[in-house]
């Protein structure tokens, strides 16, 4: 491990599975932090079985999202509801200096792992929970996937057409907002134990995180009373602002012009020097007005041109402009590749896989991807042997007890 | 837990909610604004639909917990006092184009010179560096560039972004992760460093890891009205109910499938389908259907039944039998519906803070996350034009009030 790595000092025992937890503890990999990631030998992690999948295949280790959720972690097999695998999580928890969980709640008291045994073990642990609703509250127990906390959290609706039902953002909305606020709280909580001493515990509710990428909508309703709902790639201050079809099939261009300057700029890109001057159009308030008749006309001139033409000519007139980019395109990207977002890995089942990048460019303790996610029980032998210190004996016994399944 | 900190917050709409972050951790943020108030205050809505500089909701979201004054950063005498607050200072997040702040004399090298602890965060559409980098932007444009906006929407129709704009937030939340990152690293070495965010490459994250389809080989996923189509098969995650719509995770494989045969099971008890179609392999289901040996029609027979079902009850009902039964399914709730729910009140999520200027207080969503021992506070409402100019500039950097009084008069303050 590179002695630059900016958390290189810390260490974490992560319970977490699918998708917000994991990400939330890849953020923090990348710069070093050690992570020792407990699976079920027995129920499988849902992300092993979600797309995308290596070239289709569907497979232990083939889903591209476990991998770009799991890379930089030691792997290990426990079976939890094995009494004689708590000794081993004690230990882990005495090495740690956070445990993380993701399971819906009552989950580790039913176990005995909460917090209030953990920190009897070790006093000063910093303990996070994750979940859907969060601990307590009638819909504590509502569990499930991203999908259905951004459904219950307003997202759903917010998002599609004025005169359809709501489209829904794409996936599991909620799980792509609280692994960053999951990496903030655990960080903090590290430099509040630096200053005090005080380990503590964290209870997130993803939903509740989520919220405040809405809270525009929510204050609406709070100090207006006003309930906010979807209307289509329509904004209140721009005008066009939309999505413009290309001349290939689904191939679409963002444009947006922010203000009577880029309006008239875009109208001369487009041949037609006669809106600028058009009541319905000349000033934004106006064309804020009429942006639908105005999407019209910007659609038919882009049907006649390549998406790609559209973000090169109108970018080249300093408008905003840009492709609505695919996972191909987006790979191919001169601006992704600059950036050296994707990073190819070995891996041992796959022979080779690709993770996204750390997003946080730092300067002069910059992140790096160091390992491919664990295979299931990967690890078991180097973090039993050299981070427990436990001797072949212990470890076998261990394993006779069907501790790792 | 960050109350030893200062950070100096520069950034316009695309960065204020990283600064709010740290600020919710307890950080004394100082939000820089150009003289007369950031431009951001001009977004809607407004309270009571007033178009005001002090009434933007927009602004109100994303800068409590934080005191504001005003300086012109671009003019001399403007820089000479930014320079001397950065000298005190342990973050500054700034969201100008690249090379903007290194014109007015404030880029990273030159800030580090004088304080080499300060971490220094930048948050722009396409990074410091690249091909894109100096590309004219909007919150739509890095969304279209970023990757979620191409999954979502209904298929015969553009792609569509959520309602309220997301792109900067992603932005801005993967910018306080890099801070506290950096943060962590500065306890032992007591260097700062330039943490550079890109929002093209934050908005990756809002795609499931389906960005990586084409890298790894895999089959592109296609929007389609509420849900996804993956090659032929259509994946609905809206589904109606008697009074609006649920999202329904219908989905197989080893794991999900164990929820589908649950649901099945359920709905066959109650005579929506037969037993042969209870008893279908959910486990096994998409590679049946991905070999053909499962007609795609039979599926869409399948989802219809399901269909019929969520249709035949309500949202609470559905609710209420996902809990009791753990199956996934949860309504789609209006703004009104999230807010005023029983879950939120029962954990006491919402936070008034009082705004003496309105003579009323407002209710903002509450802590990210529920710390046992430190937990967010909700110290400050969003701040006025200019509303601690004085207490910053007189009380903490000694200024005189005539100095004060004269800036401001060459529209410096």
């Amino acid at each position: 491990m590179s002695s630059r790595l900016a958390l290189r000092d810390v260490k974490i025992l992560d319970f977490m599975w699918v998708m917000a937890g994991p990400a939330s503890t890849r953020m923090l990999a990348d710069f070093g932090a050690t992570i020792v990631r407990v699976e079920s030998p027995t129920r499988v992690d849902t992300a092993r079985t979600l797309q995308p999948y290596h070239n289709n295949q569907i497979g232990p280790d083939s889903s591209g999202l476990f991998g770009n959720c799991n890379a930089d972690k030691f792997g290990i097999t426990l079976d939890l509801g094995n009494p004689r695998s708590h000794d081993v999580v004690f230990d882990l928890v005495r090495w740690a200096d956070v445990v993380t969980e993701s399971f819906s709640p009552k989950a580790m008291r039913a176990w005995g792992l909460d917090y209030e045994n953990l920190r009897r073990i070790k006093p000063d642990i910093i303990m996070l929970s994750t979940c859907l609703m969060g601990q307590s509250g009638p819909l504590s127990r509502f569990a499930g996937f991203g999908n259905l906390a951004a459904a219950i959290s307003g997202f759903y609706n917010l998002t599609g057409w004025e005169d359809r039902p709501p489209s829904g953002p794409f996936g599991a909305y909620t799980d792509y907002v609280a692994p960053r606020f999951t990496a903030i709280a655990i960080l903090a909580a590290l430099e509040y134990r630096r200053k005090t001493g005080k380990g503590q515990y964290i209870d997130q509710s993803q939903g509740e995180t989520a919220l405040h990428f809405l809270t525009p909508a929510i204050l609406d309703y709070t100090a207006n009373g006003r309930v906010d709902s979807r209307v289509g790639n329509r904004d209140a201050r721009f005008a066009p602002h939309g999505i413009y079809p290309g001349r290939a099939a689904d191939s679409w261009v963002a444009i947006v012009c922010r203000s009577d300057d880029e309006f008239r700029s875009l109208c001369e890109a487009m041949n037609r020097r006669d809106l600028a001057a058009d009541n319905r159009f000349a000033a934004m308030a106006a064309r804020v007005d009429n942006a639908g008749t105005l999407d019209e006309i910007v659609s038919s001139w882009s049907r006649q041109h390549l998406a790609q033409q559209i973000e090169t000519t109108l970018q080249a007139r300093s408008i905003p402009a840009h492709v609505v980019e695919n996972s191909r395109e987006y790979l191919h990207d001169p601006q992704v590749q600059h950036r050296g977002h994707f990073v190819e890995l070995p891996h041992p089942t796959l022979g080779k896989t690709v993770v996204e990048g750390p997003r946080a460019k730092l300067s002069r303790t910059p992140g790096e991807v160091r390992r491919a996610a664990p295979t299931l029980g990967q690890d078991n032998h180097y973090v039993f042997e050299s981070i427990l210190g436990y001797d072949e004996g212990r470890i076998t016994d261990l394993a006779a007890a069907g501790v790792f399944g | 837990m960050l109350s030893a900190y200062r950070v100096l917050d520069l950034t316009d709409e695309r960065g204020l909610l990283c600064g709010q972050i740290l600020g919710d951790l307890s950080a004394d943020v100082i939000k820089i604004e150009p003289p007369g108030g950031s431009p951001a205050r001009d977004i809607p809505p407004f309270f009571r639909d007033t178009p005001d500089r002090e009434r933007s909701l927009f602004w109100w979201s994303y800068n409590r917990n934080k005191r504001a004054i005003t300086l012109d950063v671009e003019k001399a005498d403007g820089r000479e006092i930014l320079l001397r607050l950065v000298r005190s200072a342990h973050f500054l997040i700034e969201s100008e184009i690249p090379g903007q702040m290194a014109s007015f004399g404030l880029g990273y090298e030159a800030l580090r010179a004088i304080n080499p602890g300060l971490i220094y965060v930048s948050i722009t559409a396409f990074g410091q560096d690249g091909p894109k980098a100096l590309y004219a932007d909007a919150d739509l444009i890095v969304m279209a560039a970023g990757g979620p906006l191409i999954l979502t929407g209904d298929e015969d129709r553009p792609p569509v972004r959520v309602s309220v704009a997301q792109g900067y937030l992603h932005a801005s939340a993967d910018a306080a992760v890099g801070a506290m990152v950096a943060n962590h690293e500065r306890a032992v070495s007591g260097l700062g460093q330039h943490v550079d965010i890109s929002a093209q490459q934050s908005l990756a994250m809002a795609t499931q890891s389906s960005i990586l389809a084409a890298a790894v080989g895999a089959d592109q996923i296609e929007r389609m009205a509420g849900g996804v189509r993956v090659g032929l098969l259509r994946l609905p995650l809206v589904w109606p109910a008697k009074d609006g719509w649920v999202s329904c995770t219908f989905l197989f494989g080893s794991a999900l499938g164990v929820f589908t045969r649950k649901l099945m099971h359920y709905i066959c008890e109650h005579g929506y389908c037969d037993e042969a179609t209870r008893d279908k392999d959910w486990l096994a289901y998409t590679e049946l259907l991905l070999t053909g040996r499962e007609p795609i029609a039979e599926y869409e027979r399948v989802i219809g039944i399901v269909s019929k079902f969520t249709a035949a009850h309500t949202k609470g009902e559905l609710l209420r039998l996902a809990i009791d039964k753990g199956f996934l399914i949860a309504p789609i709730t209006t703004m009104s519906e999230v807010i005023d729910s029983e879950q939120l009140r029962a954990r006491e999520y919402f936070q008034e803070l009082p705004h003496p200027e309105l003579g009323r207080a407002i209710r903002y969503p509450g802590p990210f996350v529920k710390f046992s021992e430190s937990p967010i506070k909700y110290r400050r409402r969003p701040p006025s034009v200019g509303e601690h100019n004085r207490e910053i500039y007189c009380d903490e950097l000694g200024m005189s009030e005539s100095t004060v009084a004269e800036l401001s008069k060459r529209g410096i303050i």
